[in-house]
């Protein structure tokens, strides 16, 4: 890294370090200064900042909006509370609340992540279920009877024996905590996941990973400490009421930290702490005026400044986006994918009469087709063919409506993208899918991640790349743009990363949709030695569409022609090049 | 690259035009001009920007650089819901009906109201009289021959002054392609019309059009009149 | 024999409240979060027409153009700049009904407002005494299902809105002006639920709040019936009748939550719901 860039990074580091040492200062000597009111409010404002921080980790960071952690905080309060009013208050009996408080919203946490992310769910949905979440929850309360204390809540419970300057410091230090944990978090390789589902959840698939099950981790997870600060409120505050639980809430919450600005922990941490305290304060004078404000103030926000204030201010301030990513040195894996044998071994890939019909659409039929590791072969075919039908069936084996896909000896029926690249496939889109919001660096370590886990607290200033990824970078001159944010990059460089990506899979099997799509000469070429490299060297089998028919008779050394979702004609270059078949099916005419 | 240049005052003028999607140029620098009442193929491989081209006339593709004239006047920026109103007719290669529509309905919504309906169903029922009979009949339940009749027969309802027409002969029967080629002939011969067709079925486009064009790679890579000589020609271009 | 009529009758003022949404969620593709506030709105058009002393029947159609007068302006403002973002469309529109719910508590006041019933009283039916205004409701939804059938069927307006239902990029191929379209769908449908707001005047008290309620029941009706005022009508038969069975027979409080509920659980299952397609 330049040492600008090395400058910058550190006067921002020191900012944030001066930002967190004055935060702890507050904390702790604040009480001394506020008055009582204040220390309240305060008090009550940053237990919501910590749940500010988990919507922000979930919509911010993940791209999930969701309005239910309010439903979560208010089971953690009301268990406490609960637990409190109905069996007592003792060291022991406080414990047991602390323990519900963070188990029931877990739990509730985890059924709710299965509900709203099984394969194929829309965000729509999900955001839809947070939605009924706090509903539900919110009506419980209402019908408790006297075990929920219904529409007054339950009061005057035995709390914690601290004083209200205590509970304030109890709360800063908490909210602290969550703050630093959640900011190591998203800076670390392992939090760089997080962005990356919210860019392009279909390339986090595609690269082994599992987005649903992440977000079901998520969920659960940022529940659980949701509900831990329903056990500090139901402490602080002393009463806990179905208003706690309920949706309005829940999007209260959301335009806190929409308004403090998504994706940054800090933005709505100063967000819901501000805003808060505000209600508060103007509550006696004109709250119907500011409660309009606020609306009004988000409704501009949210359709001209999407990510809100701490985005803005980020621009301004020296070292933004640029300097985050690490200066990588690459550093080469001694792993070397070995060229596997003989090119006369048994197939890599062994398709059966496969079809694919939309209703009664018939898109594919019968297709049979072996490629052998160390092949190239080239899907070639008109417009509608069903080249693109063939490789989504090929990487998702849920896709194909009859026939056998059997790769590496398994037969990939009914298996989502990411364990059909758990086998060896790497699948590389027509428009290059990787992560806009990250560095080369970052999406690189992504590629990886399925094989060395992603540190969750570290930042790695290291890539560890197999060979062939490491001599992509070098012969498409990526390696010096590894600090690079990706959506500077131009198409081109764009296409090469993914590239590089999906060898960083270490595959024995690439798919490629049209990869010389908007190239330039000079840069087909490249890509053009580099495919032929993987197969000739690295013994690896690639199956390509293409419309570029020129490139396809350089490089291939097997061509397969499609025709109105039928096998035309599958030979060497010579074989097609001179068939007359092909020539009317291009040249129009021809029915099959 | 070529500039195809008609010799009489063009109805369609593409000067030195280049658009594409996000960061790729699909189309660049092209020129082209279609002379009023003139027929002209334009021929390419797939992936070379044929769709692209016609959606760029439309303004449905954003036009980067060049000039565009209907008629002499410049057409760029102008909505495409106002240059279809004033005569210029699109019959897309892919999803170009209302599949749960009826064949009626789908008739209908080529105008901008229901007036002069009856009269433009004459004319479309002179070219494809099947059509007469199944108008109660959804779309989508129409053969693939009949669908593509219908997606042509949409684009005569508007007595166009301009027609781009993308692919129309693709998976088609011999004899619905005939039908075709003489619904076209037959229009222009009638209404002076104008028609820009993009074709890879080269039987087809040569016994219809007047003059051709080869697309490659968003240029124009040779052109010519339609003689006994371009056949061979435009299949140098595309063959593997 | 009541329950049958509280079932038919919820589904009918389940239909009335939800239709509006509808309309624009199949149309333009986006959930209007503020349609809660619209449905304030209409009440509080019948307050005002009660001070001005005429008759509350006036108020349906003064509350369907108040409604469709915001909507245009919604729609120009807030939802067309967020054409390609329908989960900030879901923010901007919730937002503008807070905005709404302060203007009116600003303007009105916060308290419950007295407004006069369209209609009072009881009617022998079948053998019960059931409440005339809730009969009365049934024929207020069938007129509005038979009147958006005839709009969607039968003029050329909602033979464009079908088109661009079906694919906007065609429809825009073939010249539809599809901003148009998506304008008119949008003041249509706030308009009705304006004039929903009036129709619920007599059923709930008339608060800045009156609408929220119904939101989140409206809205999940609206997912699970996609795009057909069939699928609406036959969800809120389905719903609504759970939601009142439950209701007479475990608790009020759970009956509430029914239809949220079912409509979650349904859409787990098949996330097209009642649609057709």
């Amino acid at each position: 890294m330049s040492d600008a860039a090395l400058r910058r990074l550190n006067l921002r580091a020191t900012l944030l370090a001066i930002l967190g040492a004055g935060a702890l200062l507050a904390v702790i000597f604040g009480p001394a200064v506020f008055d009582r009111f204040t220390i309240n409010v305060l008090t009550r404002s940053m237990i919501y900042a910590m749940l500010a921080v988990t919507v922000d980790l979930l919509w911010g960071f993940t791209g999930v909006l969701t309005f239910g952690q309010a439903a979560f905080f208010g089971l953690g309060a009301y268990a406490t509370a609960m637990v409190l009013t109905h069996i007592g208050a003792s060291p022991a009996l406080m414990v047991l609340a602390f323990v519900l408080a963070f188990l029931v919203p877990l739990l509730v946490g985890l059924i709710v992540g299965w509900l709203s992310f099984g394969y194929k769910a829309t965000p729509l949905y999900a955001t839809v279920i947070s939605l009924v979440v706090p509903i539900v929850i919110t009506q419980l309360a209402f019908s408790g009877g006297h075990w929920t204390g219904s529409s007054s809540g339950l009061v005057g419970y035995g709390t914690l024996p601290l004083s209200l300057k205590g509970y304030f410091r109890l709360s800063g230090i908490c909210l602290l905590i969550v703050a630093t944990a959640a900011f190591i978090f998203v800076r670390s390789d392992a939090g760089k996941i997080l962005v990356a589902i919210r860019d392009n959840e279909a390339r986090c698939a595609y690269l082994g990973l599992n987005p649903e099950r992440i977000k079901i981790l998520l969920t659960t997870v940022l529940a659980g400490v949701a509900g831990i600060a329903g056990f500090l409120f139901a402490n602080a505050t002393g009463v806990v009421a179905p208003e706690n639980t309920g949706f309005v809430f829940g999007t209260e919450l959301v335009i806190w930290t929409a308004l403090g600005g998504r994706g940054t922990i800090i933005g709505p941490i100063f967000g819901t702490i501000g805003i808060d305290y505000l209600s508060a304060t103007l509550s006696g004078e004109l709250p119907f005026l500011w409660n309009l404000i606020i609306g009004a103030l988000f409704v501009i926000m949210i359709i001209l400044l999407p990510n809100g204030l701490a985005a803005l201010v980020d621009r301004f301030l020296p070292g933004g986006k640029r300097s985050q990513a690490s200066g990588a040195a690459a550093i080469f894996g001694n792993e070397a994918a070995s060229a596997e044998g003989s090119f006369k071994e048994k197939p890599l890939l062994q398709v059966k009469d496969l079809s694919k019909s939309y209703g009664s659409l018939n898109v594919l039929k019968g297709l049979d087709l072996d490629v052998r590791p160390g092949e190239l072969v080239s899907l070639v075919g008109p417009n509608g063919a069903g080249k693109t039908t063939v490789m989504r069936c090929l990487s998702d084996g849920t896709e194909m409506t009859g026939g056998t896909i059997v790769m590496a000896d398994r037969n990939v029926a009914g298996l989502t993208p990411n364990e059909i690249v758990a086998l060896g496939v790497g699948r590389k889109f027509q428009v290059a899918s990787v992560f806009d919001s990250l560095s080369v660096a970052d999406c690189l370590r992504l590629a990886r991640a399925k094989r060395l886990s992603p540190s969750p607290l570290r930042r790695s200033s290291e890539l560890d790349l197999p060979p062939a990824a490491a001599d992509i970078l070098k012969l498409t001159g990526l390696d010096r743009l590894l600090d690079q944010p990706v959506s500077l990059l131009s198409h081109g460089m764009k296409q090469s990363l993914e590239l590089a990506m999906v060898v960083t899979l270490e595959p024995r099997l690439i798919l490629l949709d049209e990869p010389t799509a908007g190239l330039t000469k000079t840069e087909r070429t490249t890509i053009g030695n580099i495919l032929q490299k993987l197969t000739r060297e690295l013994g690896l089998a690639i199956i390509l569409v293409e419309h570029d028919l020129d490139f396809v008779r350089q490089i291939s050394s097997r061509i397969v022609v499609l025709h109105q979702g039928r096998l035309v004609l599958d030979g060497t270059v010579e074989d097609v090049i001179n068939s007359d078949v092909v020539k009317s099916v291009y040249s129009g005419g021809a029915h099959v | 690259m070529y500039d195809a240049q008609a010799p009489s005052p063009p109805k369609l003028a593409l000067a030195e035009i280049s658009s594409g999607y996000g960061a790729i140029d699909i189309i660049n620098s092209l020129s082209l001009s279609v002379a009023t009442g003139e027929i002209f193929a334009l021929m390419g491989k797939n992936g070379m920007g044929k769709t692209t081209l016609l959606k760029t006339i439309l303004g449905f593709v954003a036009l980067r650089a060049g000039e565009i004239r209907l008629d002499g006047a410049s057409i760029v920026g102008t909505s495409p819901a106002s240059l279809i109103a004033s005569g210029l007719a699109y019959a897309p290669q892919e999803h170009a009906l209302f599949q749960d529509l009826t064949v009626r309905d789908n008739l209908r919504l080529a105008l901008r109201s229901d007036a002069g309906l009856g009269q433009a169903f004459e004319g479309v029922y002179r070219h494809f009289p099947f059509l007469k009979d199944r108008l109660g009949q959804k779309a989508g339940t129409l053969s693939g021959g009949e669908q593509k009749m219908l997606i042509l027969g949409r684009a005569l309802m508007l007595r166009p002054k301009l027609m781009l027409i993308d692919e129309i002969s693709e998976g088609l029967q011999p004899t619905v392609v005939e039908k075709i080629a003489t619904a076209l002939k037959e229009e222009r011969r009638l209404n002076n019309t104008t028609i820009l067709m993009v074709e890879q079925n080269l039987d087809f486009a040569l016994g219809v059009a007047d003059r051709w064009a080869v697309l490659k790679l968003g240029q124009i890579d040779d052109t010519g009149n339609v003689a006994s000589g371009s056949r061979a020609r435009i299949l140098e271009h595309l063959k593997i | 024999m009541i329950i049958l009529l509280d079932i038919i009758t919820t589904a009918a003022i389940l239909f009335i409240v939800a239709a509006g949404l509808l309309a624009i969620f199949g149309v333009l593709k986006i959930i209007n979060f503020a349609h809660g506030a619209w449905l304030t709105v209409g009440g509080y058009c019948t307050v005002v027409t009660t001070a001005w002393g005429i008759s509350p029947w006036f108020a349906l159609p003064f509350a369907f153009i108040v409604g469709a007068a915001l909507g245009a302006l919604t729609e120009l403002f807030i939802v067309r700049p967020l054409y390609r973002r329908p989960l900030d469309a879901i923010l901007a529109t919730w937002g503008l009904s807070i905005v709404i719910g302060q203007l009116i508590t600003l303007w009105f006041g916060r308290d419950m407002q007295m407004v006069p019933n369209l209609l009072s009283g009881t009617i022998e039916f079948f053998g019960v005494s059931y409440s005339v205004y809730r009969l009365f409701t049934v024929v207020a939804a069938l007129v509005i299902g038979l009147a958006f059938a005839f709009l969607l069927d039968g003029t050329r307006l909602g033979l464009s809105a079908r088109a661009v239902i079906m694919n906007e990029t065609l429809a825009r191929a073939l010249g539809i002006d599809t901003a148009k379209v998506r304008l008119a769908t949008f003041m249509i449908g706030t308009g009705l639920a304006g004039l929903a707001g009036v129709l619920l005047t007599p059923l709930t008290s008339v608060d800045p709040n009156m609408g929220v309620g119904w939101l989140i029941g409206a809205f999940m009706l609206v997912m699970v019936a996609g795009s057909s005022f069939g699928s609406l009508a036959l969800a809120c038969l389905v719903f609504g009748g759970a939601q009142v069975l439950v209701s007479t027979f475990v608790s009020p409080i759970f009956g509430s939550i029914t239809v949220a509920l079912l409509c979650a659980l349904v859409l787990r299952v098949s996330p097209k719901g009642f649609a057709r397609e």
